[in-house]
């Protein structure tokens, strides 16, 4: 036994760089599922824990944007279920919009927000806790004084000290204390879909009292959460809080976690994201399988003779068997130890770039994982065995006389082969010979291929993902800046009559022209036969004809006589609907001044428009009397009037009484981008490490295919073939690897970008359509990547070819 | 056959290996002269330095001390991208192993040769390898020809080269007498005008047909002239 551990470990050690190559490419595969898998579970975690701890509401009952009811009616409708014993606590809100200027000495930051009241007595609030993650926590002593905690999102996106001084709408100076966080705030997603949305959007917990104050609506509250007992049952809970607040009177959506944006996208995102990951970790370590299959099968081959030898003196298959699968075993072993630092690499940096996307989760902790990094090791240990089980069976399986023939007169390969070699080919010998090569032995070439092919289809994947979303991103502002680019929205803080003084200011401002009264409607949704594919809308009524701005139309003619609504592409094809057809409307409609009541009525599809986002809908401005607004106004398009630009008018408008917010059409598409340039990190360790990995697959098959050729490259230089001439043929074959594995990446990165936008997007983030997308860039990128790098692979062995001794290599007897 | 100016020129030639604390020489101070038209085998048991010698004059192997010039051109103080040169267009290998190109097939490896001194077009190929009797397995991979066939493709190559000088090392040790026979003839009918044919080999009787026969012992000359007896014809060999 020790003699054949000492002949493996002496094989480790004569080619102890590819063994480390291929330990690094199995590593690479390992290490990124385990790096990235260790991700998921950490974000599932932290996400458990965070809602856990701030108490996240199990349901939730919102008014419409502008409606208010006296504190204490919302909590009156929880009768029935307080009786059953079935709310655990509940706590009511009052939530009003309004504009935030945390300007710094060198940064402009005008926004929209939210003004958050909670109930801060006895410690609370017992339901969606805020809690200070930085500075001071609110207590009972603060109510009613002008003191907030900032959203830590928002603070930490620009950078703002731990405490300081804001002003709100009004110009009126509030302190904050802190940074603070509370759930449906984990993540900011705004009511018009924009995710990621710090940027363009501050929210500020208070007391229920200063949010009254501030807000001008004293005793009112327009939110509810609660959380209900263990044994309560959820959905009926649900139905009669909705049927309590019906017969209140109370037009409210009622809402559980997962209705809620920011939780969808903390709790469900991990596990999408994991599907990302295990595509592309699959597909790497396919790629590592493909190259420790590839690679060991040569190097068992290259003892061919030695097993024959062994074979013929009478050694057992089983006996001989072990040198080359020791061998494998130390390839494994070493696999396995570098897997597990690469997954920890990969894994801190991974840690590092989502505790910066994700700051306000309150709990965030990266245990090590050792149960999901022992799967993974067993796998790395398997899978360099396995591979090199296959040629160690072939080569013992054949006739000891066959294994001993020297390699010129062993005839290889089938029909198919010899067909192959046939081929004629153009051009002298050196430029045939790189050809040549390949077709000697293409099962080999084919698996160096598949090896390289797997790894740059994780780029096309990655690179197209990107390219994909930065298209839509592009759709989104070519649609909303089509006609004009400087369109600027101010949105209103509730619904205003369009004579009223709150519109006046705005629609006949110095500061704007071509000013257009427009209604923004929330909380609509299509109904479909399966509840679970209804699909919000955010309906807007605008002008279908205005010369400053209208949607447009991709499908379908618009009428501003005929009622009807004008779907984007996505939800009419998830609704299976076309132009004429009938969907079903679930809306609220104004039934009093503050009022509205939930209905579902049918409603005609006018046509299609070209925003991505599945809930982007409009009416015409003319029908506003279906949701009972008749006359009424939210949100103002207006361009800037001549000398003025959105900063100006931002400042014009800031403080105005009714304005709640001034930006420019594109902030919520320019803070994606933003949100989209972080991102863009954690898709370059994915791309680091393919990248690695096909350099490695190259380098380790022109290293060895170097040894394999030693005699043919020393009688070419033995009849004076300058070197150059020989590594330009190598070259020139590793440039066919890298074409025919760059044509096979970017087919199979195709196919991956294609489940992924078709498929999986669909599933995880369904209010978005995206289009499969691969910009010349990215194809340059990747061509670059794939067909130069690992045709320079050869390269590398520069120095071994020098060093050659040309007349000791000649001489090797086979 | 022979000119003034000897085709191959050797003085002092030695070479010396450190092994550790120690100094192995394997050639010690060899003059040699070779002419064109000669057929010359260098003879010597094992570890003589015979094919030490054969690698200096391919340059394949550079001499501790002395010059070697061949073909007229001094080759000892050459540079890396001169000695390339020289290997193209004024010596051709033939090994004893043949080191064809597996992935060619025998008129691509005859190819070969004409594409690295370019002396020759490559459409000569089918011809040189009609010369050396394998006109009808000109299509055949090295793995579908014997042994015999196989050494001569590789002279062939060596042949397609036109080079002036042939360097053969124990280029019969792996066939059996007949093909040995047969490979000695095509070696023999090359040594002519403007060319020397130089065959390395540990077989004495092989020596019985060469214009000349240099004995080596542990690295130096101990013989050097017509063989034993007189050159007799190939079909006299016997082993």
């Amino acid at each position: 036994m020790s003699l054949w551990l000492r002949w493996s470990w002496r094989d480790l050690r004569a080619r102890w760089v590819q063994v480390a190559a291929i330990a690094l490419v199995i590593a690479l595969g390992t290490g990124s599922y385990a790096g990235l898998s260790s991700l998921t579970v950490w974000r599932i975690d932290a996400a458990e824990q965070s809602f856990e701890l701030t108490k996240m509401y199990d349901l939730r009952a919102r008014l419409p944007a502008g409606s208010f009811v006296e504190q204490g009616d919302l909590r009156a409708a929880l009768a029935d279920l307080e009786d059953r014993g079935w709310v655990e606590a509940s706590e009511e809100r009052l939530l009003v919009p309004t504009q935030l200027d945390a300007s710094t000495a060198d940064e402009t930051i005008l926004v929209t927000g939210q003004i958050v009241g909670v109930d801060l007595s006895d410690g609370g609030p017992s339901v969606n806790r805020v809690l200070a993650l930085e500075g001071r926590e609110l207590t009972e002593a603060d109510a009613g004084e002008d003191i907030v905690l900032l959203e830590l999102n928002f603070a930490h996106h620009y950078d703002l000290p731990i405490e300081g001084e804001v002003l709100i709408a009004g110009d009126r100076p509030i302190r904050y204390v802190g940074h603070g966080s509370s759930p449906e705030q984990f993540t900011v997603i705004t009511e018009g879909g924009g995710f990621l949305a710090q940027a363009t959007f501050a929210s500020m917990f208070t007391s229920l009292e200063t949010a009254q104050r501030l807000g001008a609506q004293p005793g009112a509250v327009n939110d509810l959460v609660l959380l209900l007992t263990d044994d309560a049952d959820h959905q009926q809970a649900a139905a009669d809080l909705e049927a309590a607040l019906d017969g209140a009177g109370i037009g409210a959506t009622v809402m559980e976690p997962l209705d809620d944006a920011a939780y969808r996208l903390i709790t469900e995102d991990p596990e999408g994201d994991q599907q990302f990951y295990n595509v592309f970790a699959i597909a790497i370590f396919g790629g590592a399988v493909f190259a420790a299959f590839n690679l060991t099968t040569r190097m068992v081959e290259s003892q061919r003779r030695e097993i024959g030898i062994a074979m013929a003196i009478g050694i057992s298959p089983r006996i001989i068997a072990m040198r080359p699968l020791l061998f494998g075993l130390q390839i494994a072993f070493l696999g396995v130890v570098f897997g597990v630092a690469v997954g920890v690499l990969i894994a801190l940096a991974m840690q590092g770039l989502l505790a910066e996307l994700q700051p306000a989760l309150p709990v965030f902790e990266a245990p090590f994982q050792f149960q999901l990094f022992a799967t993974v090791a067993l796998i790395g240990l398997a899978v360099p065995l396995l591979a090199i089980m296959y040629p160690v069976l072939r080569a013992v399986r054949v006739h000891p006389v066959d294994a001993i023939k020297p390699t010129h007169l062993a005839a290889r390969g089938n029909r198919f082969v010899a067909a192959l070699r046939r081929i004629p080919l153009p051009g002298n010998t050196f430029a045939q010979l790189p050809f040549r090569n390949l077709l000697r032995s293409p099962r080999r070439a084919f698996l160096t291929i598949l090896g390289v092919g797997a790894v740059l289809s994780v780029l096309v994947g990655i690179v197209g993902l990107l390219d994909s979303l930065i298209r839509t991103i592009d759709r989104s502002d070519d649609e909303l800046l089509s006609g004009a680019p400087d369109r600027i929205e101010i949105t209103l803080d509730q619904f205003y009559p369009v004579d009223s003084p709150a519109a006046d200011i705005v629609l006949n401002s110095p500061v704007l022209t071509d000013a257009e009264p427009v209604l923004q409607v929330a909380g609509a949704s299509l109904v479909a036969d399966d509840p679970d594919e209804d699909i919000d809308l955010f309906v807007s009524f605008v002008d279908l004809e205005s010369d400053l701005w209208r949607p447009t139309v991709t499908n379908g003619s618009v009428d501003r006589d005929t009622l009807g609504v004008v779907l984007s592409e996505g939800a009419a094809t998830d609704m299976g609907v076309s132009p004429g057809d009938d969907v079903e409307l679930r809306y609220p409609r104004r039934t009093g001044p503050t009022n509205f009541e939930v209905v579902q009525e049918s409603v005609s599809v006018l046509g299609t428009h070209a925003h991505p986002f599945r809930f982007v809908a409009y009416f015409d401005s003319t029908h506003a009397s279906f949701v009972g607004l008749e006359g009424a106004t939210n949100l103002i398009y207006a361009r800037p009037a001549a000398g003025e630009d959105e900063d100006s008018v931002q400042r014009a408008l800031f403080g105005s009484a009714g304005v709640a917010s001034v930006q420019g059409v594109t902030a919520t598409t320019d803070a994606i981008r933003d949100a989209m340039a972080e991102f863009t990190g954690v898709f370059q360790v994915i791309q680091g490490a393919a990248l690695i990995l096909a350099l490695l697959i190259a380098f380790n098959a022109a290293s060895i295919s170097e040894d394999e050729r030693a005699r043919e490259n020393a009688t070419m230089l033995a009849f004076g073939i300058p070197l150059r001439t020989i590594l330009r043929m190598a070259v020139i074959e590793s440039l066919a690897i890298g074409i025919l594995g760059t044509v096979i990446g970017l087919g199979g990165g195709f196919l991956i970008l294609l489940w992924t936008v078709e498929v999986l997007l669909p599933q995880t983030l369904p209010d978005i359509t995206l289009e499969s997308t691969l910009s010349l860039g990215s194809l340059a990128i990747v061509l670059l990547l794939g067909i130069v790098a690992v045709a320079a692979a050869p390269l590398f062995t520069l120095r071994k070819l020098r060093r050659m001794n040309i007349p000791s290599t000649l001489r090797v007897m086979e | 056959m022979t000119t003034d100016s000897p085709l191959i020129h050797l003085r002092g030639v030695a070479k010396h290996y450190d092994v550790g604390p120690a100094r192995v020489t394997a050639l010690g101070g060899v003059d040699l002269d070779v002419a064109e038209g000669e057929f010359v085998v260098v003879l010597g048991p094992s570890g003589c330095g015979k094919t030490t010698l054969l690698n200096m004059i391919g340059a394949l192997d550079t001499p501790t001390e002395g010059s070697i010039a061949v073909g007229g051109r001094d080759i000892t103080g050459a540079s890396r991208g001169e000695l390339f040169g020289f290997r193209r267009r004024t010596v051709s290998f033939i090994f004893q192993s043949f080191n064809l190109f597996p992935g060619l097939t025998a008129r691509e490896n005859v190819e070969f040769g004409i594409d690295a001194s370019g002396r020759r077009q490559r459409s000569e190929a089918p011809e040189v390898l009609a010369d050396v009797g394998l006109g009808d397995r000109v299509d055949h991979f090295p793995h579908q020809l014997s042994g015999g066939e196989q050494q001569r493709v590789a002279i062939a190559r060596a042949l397609a080269t036109d080079n002036p000088v042939l360097l053969a090392d124990e280029p019969t040790g792996e066939l059996d007498f007949r093909t040995g026979t047969q490979i000695l003839e095509l070696l023999r009918a090359e040594a002519g005008p403007g060319h020397a044919v130089l065959v390395v080999t540990h077989n004495r009787e092989i020596s019985r047909v060469a214009d000349r026969v240099i004995e080596l012992s542990s690295g130096s000359v101990v013989s050097d002239g017509p063989p034993e007896g007189g050159r007799v014809p190939i079909s006299e060999l016997h082993w």
